[in-house]
């Protein structure tokens, strides 16, 4: 390396810049050390670097820049990203509110409940079904049902236990087994019907807290009325297309 | 680990952009647009950025490919190589420094080439690597010493009170 090379290196180099520590002004710098007019070249080179690098950073700076550009950041945040918190905070006190009612009014939801479960029964009897057996043996229905894992331990009221059998099916509610059992009511039937009384039968853990009362409860349900109760073992949902007579004389 | 918020971002670097900015465009009032260009676009795209310790140099790259993009210049930015350059040295007198305040620095750095005018500026203002440098400005390393070698003997001649000759470099395209 020559004198004119080690000025070509050397007229790039930066005092107390990463520079310093860049392997490739190495031997440039060495030579420096040892050629006494290179030397006087570098360390005028070097006094007019530091002088103009203080120059440059003195440029002033336009007063309110910063807040200018702070002020265009409110304008082109987006609505979430400028409001973040407070959104944050509408949307935990909602969800507590929620909680607050889920806790605290658990009829509500457990009505909600129950009326699906009934609705879902009668609608399903109204529409037309294929009963799984047809008999009038109380006995292979028993037998039928607890095969197929549905409830056949159940309890009949008075009024049904002379009421005439038709058969049975198995359906389910939310994966839980319910057994359906249907009778007539012997008055005449609409043109397909086979009964027009059912009588659904789940366990009680199927309904949960949504289980009806101890007492029949009469409601309507689509065109049919109803009657649901709870033996503590089994829920028991009556649904008998007629009047609340007609109801209330299987019952009792 | 989240990034600096936008706050910090813009009171830590807002006044190196800004001098940045400047000595590209020689406008106060385009510098400021930049400036505020570069910081509208940290703020939509900045949180894509993994190292936080990549903050400075994301934005003086970002700021340098708006100012290319508002000039549309990027294509006539020819590639050239140290070896090529004027035999003669940029060698800039301290006389000359210290006879300088800010802005004429500045006015000085405006009659150079746009093509060396960004490495020249990031020659004096910032403690960039070379290899910085030229990730900043999309260009090899050796194309950046070569720029600022043509850029710092314009610079020498200003300072000498000749306008050298500004026609295209001479160096090797790319």
């Amino acid at each position: 390396m020559n004198n004119q090379e080690a000025k070509t290196i050397l007229a790039l180099f930066r005092p107390g810049s990463p520079d310093e520590a860049d392997p490739s002004f190495h031997e440039a710098r060495q030579m420096a050390k040892t050629d006494p007019e290179l030397a006087r070249w570098f360390d005028a080179h070097c006094e007019a670097y530091l002088l103009l690098r203080r120059q440059f950073q003195s440029i002033p700076i336009p007063p309110g820049l910063k807040e200018q550009i702070l002020s265009e950041r409110k304008i082109h945040r987006p609505l979430f990203q400028r409001y973040w918190r407070p959104l944050l905070a509408v949307a935990a006190v909602v969800v507590f509110l929620v909680s607050i009612d889920f806790v605290f009014s658990p009829f509500h939801g457990v009505k909600d409940r129950y009326a699906a479960y009934s609705k879902r029964m009668v609608e399903s009897a109204l529409k037309g079904y294929n009963m799984d057996v047809t008999t009038t043996d109380p006995l292979q229905i028993r037998d039928y049902l607890k095969e197929h894992h549905a409830p056949a331990a159940y309890s009949l009221p008075a009024g049904l236990k002379t009421a005439p059998l038709v058969g049975c099916a198995v359906s389910s509610w939310q994966g839980n087994p319910v057994s359906m059992i249907c009778f007539k009511s012997g008055r005449p039937l609409p043109p397909a019907a086979q009964s027009d009384v059912w009588l659904f039968v789940t366990s009680r853990q199927t309904l949960a807290r949504a289980s009806p009362p101890a007492s029949p409860s009469v409601d309507r349900v689509s065109k049919a009325i109803t009657a649901s109760w709870s033996d503590g073992q089994n829920d028991y949902l009556l649904a008998v297309v007629g009047n609340e007579a007609l109801l209330r004389k299987y019952l009792q | 680990m989240p990034g600096p918020d936008f706050e910090t971002v813009v009171a830590d670097y807002h006044e190196p952009l800004y001098r940045f900015a400047i000595s590209l465009t020689r406008s106060e009032a385009d510098a400021c647009d930049l400036v505020q260009q570069t910081f509208y676009m940290w703020a939509t795209k900045g949180h894509q950025l993994r190292d936080a310790a990549k903050v400075k140099s994301w934005l003086f790259t970002t700021q340098y490919r708006a100012f290319l993009e508002s000039r549309r210049t990027v294509t006539r930015f020819p590639h050239s190589e140290l070896i090529e350059t004027d035999p003669e040295l940029p060698v800039i007198l301290p006389e000359a420094a210290r006879q300088l305040d800010a802005m004429q620095a500045v006015e000085a750095l405006a009659q150079i080439d746009a093509v060396y005018r960004a490495p020249v500026a990031l020659f004096y203002l910032e403690d960039y690597s070379y290899q910085e440098i030229a990730d900043v400005l999309a260009v090899p390393i050796g194309t950046v010493k070569s720029r600022l070698a043509r850029g710092l003997a314009q610079l020498k001649h200003i300072f000498a009170g000749s306008n050298p000759s500004r026609s295209q470099p001479r160096g090797k395209h790319e």
